[in-house]
């Protein structure tokens, strides 16, 4: 099943769980509830999610964040990496604003441990079933066409000619009274649902507090309510370190689409030397982007875009 | 014209008195247009030389029309206004020496008048830059040219070499 990637990053002693994984019914996402919670794992102040099914989820919220693992069969190589996705500050901010705000899953947990329990077994006792059926009837196959090339062959090679009807009769006898016994089963152990916090108890030992607000710094404010802004009206937006920006603002997903603009947060009273807002408008020309200069007016206040584009006048 | 001709044809050598009269060395100082600037009363006299170069570069090299100044008194800034052509809408352009600072701000002050914005940079050489300020989400031009999917041909070309 899902093989766990080999990461790069040590993991530190202290890796907490910040969120309750998914509680998937039958492993493999087989009950879907409306808001499914999104397992972030925090190593020192990083903030990443191993799951796949988290991180289609997450994605599918609008946060797109960045791969980081190495892929196993292709260690030597960063064209391409797996697991984790490494989340950004305001990328993890967000998503747990979003979770704290939509689910009460969290404050129900003592009960629906025995439901979900109880919902759990039962899946797994229809799936054995399911299982078994499935298994017998191939089982059955194997034997009439082992039957049919055991005959087949007595007849080319012994020459004692058989009367065709000895062999349907053989194989109805076969179909009557085939038995698939229970302990030839095949039975799959699934190893991707094993691992930390898969109990209740982990997960309330594990869990940690957030990273309090006051020890935010007024920039990393400023970045957050630019980025929650845009997120809002509906722009994917990963960082722009490439670009010196502190965003790239995409229409749609950042793998169909290019970025249309580099976004700079500054608050409103910020003093910007004119040749950085020259520097980083001509940046933007060069690479076919607009500029986005985001001021937020305050708590409540709209977020001011300005674009900057390169004039043309030589 | 006349004054040049005489001059040419009189001498051995021009007299410096002569040209500095044609060509004063403080013949800013004494253009109308900087004179009116210098009446709006804006302190910062940096400013004041750099709104006066991009107003040269606007009407005579340029051409636009209609070009004005006037003082903005959030900013305590001299702005200019004008059109690139006859007919053309109005635009409101923001010249600032390049060693000082902008704040976004201004930027949505000059926005807030209503008229499309160029910001100007002025160096100390004179050089000028204009940039467009927008209120807004601007979509960027798309790449020019025919964008044409090559396929694999690509792959198979560095195949071949092998």
């Amino acid at each position: 099943m899902d093989a766990t990637p080999t990461a790069e990053l040590t993991s530190t002693p202290g890796q907490h769980v910040v969120e309750p994984l998914q509680d998937g019914g039958g492993g493999d996402g087989t009950s879907r509830r409306p808001h499914p919670l999104i397992g972030i794992h925090l190593c020192g102040s990083t903030a990443l999610v191993w799951r796949t099914a988290d991180v289609k989820a997450a994605r599918e919220a609008g946060v797109v964040g960045s791969l980081v693992g190495a892929l196993p069969r292709q260690p030597r190589q960063n064209g391409r990496l797996g697991r984790p996705l490494q989340l950004g500050q305001e990328e993890l901010r967000l998503l747990l604003e979003k979770q704290a705000s939509g689910d009460d899953l969290e404050s129900s947990a003592p009960n629906s441990d025995g439901e979900v329990q109880q919902a759990q077994t039962e899946c797994y006792e229809e799936e054995q079933r399911s299982s078994f059926e499935a298994q017998s009837i191939l089982a059955l196959e194997e034997r009439k066409s082992a039957l049919l090339r055991a005959m087949g062959g007595a007849k080319q090679g012994g020459g004692t000619s058989q009367p065709d009807g000895g062999v349907s009769g053989r194989l109805e006898v076969l179909d009557q009274s085939f038995v698939f016994p229970r302990s030839a089963v095949a039975v799959q152990l699934r190893t991707a649902r094993a691992g930390l916090s898969h109990c209740s108890d982990e997960r309330t030992l594990l869990s940690a507090a957030q990273p309090g607000s006051s020890q935010r710094a007024p920039r990393s404010e400023s970045r957050f309510q630019v980025f929650r802004d845009l997120r809002q009206r509906g722009y994917y937006i990963t960082s722009a370190g490439k670009f010196g920006g502190d965003f790239l603002v995409y229409p749609g997903d950042p793998l169909r689409f290019h970025a249309h603009f580099i976004a700079v947060c500054v608050a409103l009273d910020e003093q910007l030397p004119l040749v950085d807002v020259l520097a980083v408008a001509r940046l933007g020309s060069n690479v076919k982007k607009t500029v986005l200069l985001c001021s937020p007016g305050g708590p409540a206040a709209p977020v001011h875009y300005t674009s900057l584009q390169w004039s043309g006048m030589v | 014209m006349n004054e040049v001709t005489e001059m040419t044809e009189s001498t051995d050598t021009l007299c410096v008195d002569d040209v500095d009269d044609l060509f004063p060395h403080n013949w800013i100082l004494h253009h109308p247009m900087y004179l009116r600037m210098q009446s709006l009363d804006v302190e910062d006299g940096a400013q004041v030389h750099a709104a006066f170069l991009v107003y040269m570069d606007l009407t005579e090299v340029r051409h636009w029309k209609d070009v004005s100044s006037l003082k903005c008194p959030e900013l305590q800034v001299v702005l200019l206004e004008g059109r690139e052509k006859e007919g053309a809408p109005m635009q409101s352009i923001l010249p600032l020496p390049v060693h000082q600072y902008l704040n976004h701000k201004s930027v949505r002050t000059v926005l807030g008048r209503g008229f499309p914005v160029l910001l100007c940079v002025v160096a100390s050489d004179s050089t000028l830059v204009y940039q467009r300020m927008t209120d807004g989400f601007v979509t960027p031009d798309p790449p020019a040219g025919q964008i044409q999917d090559h396929g694999r041909r690509q792959h198979r070309k560095r195949h071949q070499q092998h």
